[in-house]
């Protein structure tokens, strides 16, 4: 299970992370009791700085998917999914959706392009 | 021909060779500690470079034999073959910096990697400075069973070279061997902690974990090596011969340096690869002042592998770094200081 994240991106070390491991969360790859690494292993193998990850920890276990322990441990912790999402979530899920497909149309991707992935991505997110 | 001036010769010859080989040593896409493409070291202008670096090693070496025997100076033994090196190094890395490729920005890091342990724990690992500790001790309450003199160096005919066993030089001799004790512990622990892992996955990193086990057992053994003898040396009621500590340290040194070396630097000798982006050792080439310096500030790292030849460096950007070297150098200039 592997962590990504590219030193080129404009998207910040710390949000990668965040997003990086969210995406593991979501899809199950990390489940309820799964420790991830020290928040000094970590920020060792990625060659950032320790409050980079310690600040992505903690953002996550602000959401509830993180237990922060001892010595900058973390585990997966049980989080219940809410039944429906509040009305802010919804509003700014569609606007950074739009932001997402204007950012990537002006750097060059079609719109037909941009269409498949986001219908492969609902493909996926309907078979899982 | 004096006996020492002969036995120059096949050291100079076995220096030689090892400066010959320590490119090999390197992984593949750091080529005279700049980041290259993996296969760079194959091309035509890769083998060229290397081609001019091992004639100037080789020509210093060779030169230096010669003027060793004709004058007899033992000086030119050591200074020319060191600067030719360092010249062929430094003339090998300006050549192979016109080559430099970026490397790959992309990193990543495997979540599930196993947890890496100092072999037999936190205790077998400071047994020696324990036992350094417990001898402090009880000399502090039985000066007086301590032998006047004592022997503080050895050579190749037995001790060379005693003081008075005085408060001072006691506590001193064990604070010297103390705190190298405390430095390879240190480094040990430092490898496991507080370096990078730079391949995630697969056979190298299997064979990278390997590396690093070895360089660890490497750095107790002689921490073992350098602190034990002295608890000897003061228990003794005369000098003890040391020709066996003599035969395990060089055992030692040989069976280290022989595996490392087959391991390649960072395991890289153990597992191919196949990348065309080059990785190199995830730091950039501008943190290497003259190749082998490491100076990087944002750099969590306080040990990273050395880009030319076998084993690990101090990110001197790091202010741990610093201070963990006064941590060990200081005891040990006052115990040198003590010892006088």
């Amino acid at each position: 299970m592997k962590l990504r994240i590219d030193l080129n991106s404009s998207n910040p070390v710390y949000r990668q992370i965040v997003d990086g491991l969210r995406i593991l969360l979501v899809n199950g790859e990390l489940n309820t009791g799964d420790q991830l690494p020290p928040v000094r292993r970590l920020a060792l193998d990625l060659g950032v700085h320790f409050n980079t990850v310690a600040e992505a920890y903690r953002t996550l276990a602000e959401e509830g998917w993180l237990d922060i322990g001892r010595r900058n441990g973390a585990h997966v912790i049980a989080r219940p999914l809410p039944s429906r999402p509040d009305p802010e979530t919804e509003v700014s899920f569609q606007r950074r959706l739009r932001e997402l497909a204007a950012e990537v149309q002006a750097r060059g991707f079609s719109r037909a392009r941009i269409a498949r992935e986001l219908r492969l991505l609902a493909e996926n997110l309907e078979r899982s | 021909m004096p006996l020492h001036l002969v036995l120059i010769v096949p050291a100079l010859l076995a220096m030689a060779g090892i400066f010959h080989i320590t490119p090999q040593l390197t992984r593949p896409d750091l080529f005279f500690s700049v980041t290259t493409p993996p296969d760079f070291r194959r091309s035509p202008e890769g083998q060229q470079i290397m081609k001019r670096y091992r004639l100037i090693v080789w020509g210093t070496s060779l030169a230096a034999i010669a003027l060793v025997l004709v004058f007899g100076v033992p000086l030119f033994a050591v200074l020319l073959p060191g600067l030719g090196f360092w010249g062929a190094f430094l003339s090998a890395r300006r050549q192979a910096m016109a080559h430099a490729a970026a490397p790959d920005p992309v990193i990543e890091v495997e979540l599930n990697a196993p947890e890496e342990r100092l072999p037999g724990g936190w205790v077998v690992a400071i047994l020696p400075i324990l036992a350094l500790a417990a001898v402090g001790v009880w000399a502090s309450f039985h000066m007086d069973q301590i032998p006047r003199r004592m022997a503080v160096h050895w050579g190749f005919h037995g001790p060379d070279r005693w003081v008075d066993a005085t408060p001072a030089a006691v506590f001193g001799f064990l604070a010297v061997h103390a705190s190298t004790s405390l430095l390879l512990i240190g480094m040990a622990w430092g490898l496991l902690h507080a370096s990078r892992r730079i391949a995630t996955s697969g056979p190298s990193a299997e064979a990278e974990r390997r590396f690093r086990k070895r360089m660890v057992a490497m750095c107790i053994v002689m921490a073992y090596l350098m602190g034990v003898p002295v608890a000897v040396v003061l228990l003794m009621p005369s000098a003890p011969d040391m020709t066996i500590w003599f035969l395990a340290l060089t055992a030692v040194i040989v069976f280290f340096t022989v595996t490392l070396f087959q391991l390649g630097q960072g395991g890289s000798r153990l597992a191919s690869t196949t990348r065309t982006t080059p990785m190199g050792d995830r730091t950039s080439d501008v943190f290497w002042k003259l190749g082998v310096l490491y100076i990087n500030p944002a750099d969590p790292a306080i040990l990273v592998e050395k880009r030319f030849g076998i084993g690990y460096t101090v990110n001197f950007g790091n202010r741990w770094s610093w201070v963990a070297l006064a941590a060990v150098a200081v005891p040990a200039a006052l115990g040198m200081v003590f010892l006088r």
